[in-house]
């Protein structure tokens, strides 16, 4: 069951979609934005597009929403196919960056904006600005102009512009990018409650792969205008498709490193070079998947998150693997303890407790887990 | 004590700017003022010179011939700001879309600006021609027209015809004023109201409008002044004529200071004009005050 679900969502077409995108490519000249992209989300889907500046994630969410011409492809909205539908036709919201509120207008004249265009009564119209304006606890605002709020405020208003239309599908245009750290966090938190308690329909772009971990209930990772990956946050996390992906997500990233692998018996032995002079780590997964039990033996490229090493004290039952390392930098970061040992030619991360007492330079055993571990192909960098 | 010394700095900065300010502006105004309440006229010989009161301002006040001058200026401004305000905006849309050429004719339409009005006037003046204008002909061409019409005799039509040349010189200064006010308009507030779903109009009437009214009232206010005070280009096409169909409040004052040499009357008409001129001036700030309020 759970197997059939990843399947159907990797190939990122569901029967019943709210939004389905088929083919898109999009082209400036003979410069490629997007290369054949296909993604489709469900009713109340959260599908964060993540991706480093310039992967064509905000120009994939342009073209969603009718703001950006599309070279070849389809898209449909709720069935409908809008592929050439002006976005006002599109029945979608959007919230932008930079907020896009109107400067001449005040707070509760920006909300209802969209009403008034569509001839809302004004007595309707009022009730429903007020409704989002309780949601978003704005209130006293309504009166305001843009200019007298702060970043916070002026976010909100935004997302209520975009509420209070009730539309098909919502788009988020990095909506937190110009908020301070602490607000965004807060921000972020709002997003999702707002998500669980109105089921929305939303695409959202980000570049922080947190925002990503933490929102969507599915994640599309985009590179030079190549989907990477479809998948749920924790597939994403556990199963990267490629070095790309299992690098991108995730903080601090995933743990890449040379190994030899060769099978020994129904275990795979990996070996994994140290500094010179020393012997190599041996570590065997119990558990691996045909794509190396069917590979002949030979060099790989081995991922393993930095909670998959670690100390003796916070250790789980599977990380039963372990080996005396030198620890090359500790960095403290309060629930965790970040160390840098160096390994396979490479410098890789262990999450050690919070607690552990250890030191720059001290040598302490480093406990393995690799129920989770990765392998790359080292050419293609794919996932095996 | 630093503040004593620091509008004492303000005062010394200033002076040379007073000082000729004074001398070019202050001074010759004060000078009409006086001028105006007197029988002044300009003669080759010594004349005595009457304090005479309000009679010049009276009379001015009353004459019938001066009050329509006024009331022509008042049209000719209106009109010709007007077009030219929807004219130029217009224009700067049409300007701010991507289009191939679009640099060539941001480039070529400041043209009619950068000509000097007595060239353009007496272009516009070869172009109604009525014997051998390209007005005429090309209407005639075109078939709007079955003979060839005197654009400039007609006292009904000559001050529109006057306008129209007007219009044509000067609507690329607002032209470029709105467009650099559009390009400053974040992508983000036109794709966002597009969005919430408001058609081209709405964008403009929302978004777009509000954005640039600043700057369009600066250089509406700028042109209703140049306006109000036209005399070179009716000097030139028309010499406020025919049968005074042209003849502004500007010309009035000209003539009744150098044809009928007048000086004393003709400052009285001189401070008219400049008093209406002032009052536009305070309403359109008053305006912009309360547009940036509202900002």
């Amino acid at each position: 069951m759970t197997n059939n679900l990843q399947k159907k969502e990797r190939t990122a077409v569901s029967s019943n979609p709210i939004l389905a995108v088929e083919n898109l490519s999009k082209s400036y000249g003979d410069l490629r934005i997007l290369k054949d992209v296909s993604v489709a989300i469900e009713a109340g889907d959260f599908l964060v597009l993540v991706g480093p500046s310039g992967c064509g994630k905000s120009t994939l969410l342009g073209c969603i929403g009718g703001l950006t011409e599309i070279t070849s492809g389809n898209i449909q909205i709720d069935g409908q196919d809008v592929t050439h539908t002006d976005p006002a036709k599109r029945d979608i919201a959007m919230v932008f960056q930079s907020y896009a509120l109107f400067p001449n207008m005040s707070v509760g004249d920006n909300i209802g904006f969209g009403l008034e265009v569509r001839k809302v009564p004004k007595t309707e119209r009022d009730e429903k600005v007020n409704q989002v304006a309780e949601l978003l606890k704005i209130e006293p605002l309504l009166d305001r102009a843009p200019a007298q709020l702060s970043g916070g405020q002026r976010q909100r208003v935004a997302m209520g512009r975009a509420l209070v239309r009730d539309p098909k599908l919502f788009l988020f245009d990095e909506p937190l990018s110009n908020l301070d750290a602490k607000l965004r966090v807060t921000m972020r938190t709002e997003i999702k409650r707002l998500h669980q308690r109105l089921n929305a329909s939303i695409i959202y772009v980000t570049h922080d792969q947190i925002e990503a971990m933490t929102l969507a209930t599915k994640i599309v990772v985009m590179k030079d205008g190549v989907i990477q990956q479809v998948g749920s946050p924790r597939e994403i996390y556990d199963t990267p498709a490629n070095i790309f992906v299992a690098d991108f997500m995730g903080s601090p990233a995933m743990n890449i490193l040379d190994a030899d692998v060769t099978m020994d018996g129904l275990m795979a032995r990996v070996e994994i070079a140290r500094e010179d002079g020393q012997e190599p780590l041996i570590l065997y997964d119990t558990n691996p998947g045909e794509g190396i039990t069917s590979r002949p033996a030979g060099p790989l490229k081995v991922g393993l998150r930095p909670e998959a090493l670690t100390d003796l004290g916070s250790r789980s039952v599977n990380a039963d693997q372990q080996f005396d390392c030198l620890l090359d930098v500790v960095e403290p970061a309060g629930s965790d303890t970040f160390a840098v040992i160096r390994l396979g030619g490479t410098e890789v991360t262990a999450r050690m407790h919070g607690d552990v007492d250890v030191n720059s330079g001290d040598t302490v055993p480093i406990c393995f887990d690799l129920t989770k571990i990765s392998y790359f192909d080292p050419k293609s960098g794919e996932r095996l | 004590m630093s503040a004593i010394s620091r509008s004492r700095e303000k005062w010394v900065l200033l002076f040379p700017a007073i000082l000729v300010l004074s001398l070019i502006t202050v001074l010759p105004f004060l000078q009409t003022v006086w001028t105006s309440f007197t029988d002044a006229e300009i003669t080759a010989r010594e004349q005595q010179v009457n304090w005479i009161g309000l009679e010049n301002y009276i009379w001015a006040l009353t004459d019938p011939d001066f009050l329509e001058a006024l009331g022509r200026t008042m049209y000719f401004t209106a009109v010709s700001v007007g077009l030219e305000g929807v004219l130029g905006i217009a224009v700067a849309l049409l300007l701010n879309q991507k289009f191939r050429g679009r640099w060539f004719l941001r480039v070529i339409i400041i043209l009619p600006w950068a000509v000097p009005t007595i060239v353009n006037a007496v272009a516009w003046r070869l172009i109604y021609h009525p014997d051998y204008g390209a007005l005429n002909s090309l209407l005639l061409q075109l078939g709007f027209i079955d003979s060839y019409t005197s654009w400039l005799g007609d006292p009904d039509r000559a001050l529109n015809m006057v306008i129209l040349a007007d219009v044509w010189k000067n609507f690329p200064l607002v032209a470029y004023i709105a467009l650099a006010a559009m390009q400053t308009i974040p992508g983000d507030l036109l794709k966002a109201a597009a969005i919430e779903g408001a058609g081209a109009w709405k964008r403009f009437r929302s978004i777009t409008l509000p954005w640039i009214i600043g700057p369009m009232l600066v250089v509406l206010i700028l042109r209703t002044i140049e306006a109000f005070r036209v005399f070179d280009i009716i000097y030139v096409m028309t010499r406020g004529g025919p049968s005074d169909g042209t003849k502004t409040a500007s010309f009035y004052v000209y003539q009744e200071y150098f044809s009928y040499l007048r000086s004393g009357s003709g400052a009285s008409y001189a401070v008219v004009v400049a008093g209406i001129s002032a009052v536009l001036i305070l309403a359109y700030y008053a305006g912009i005050r309360r547009d940036q309020r509202g900002a």
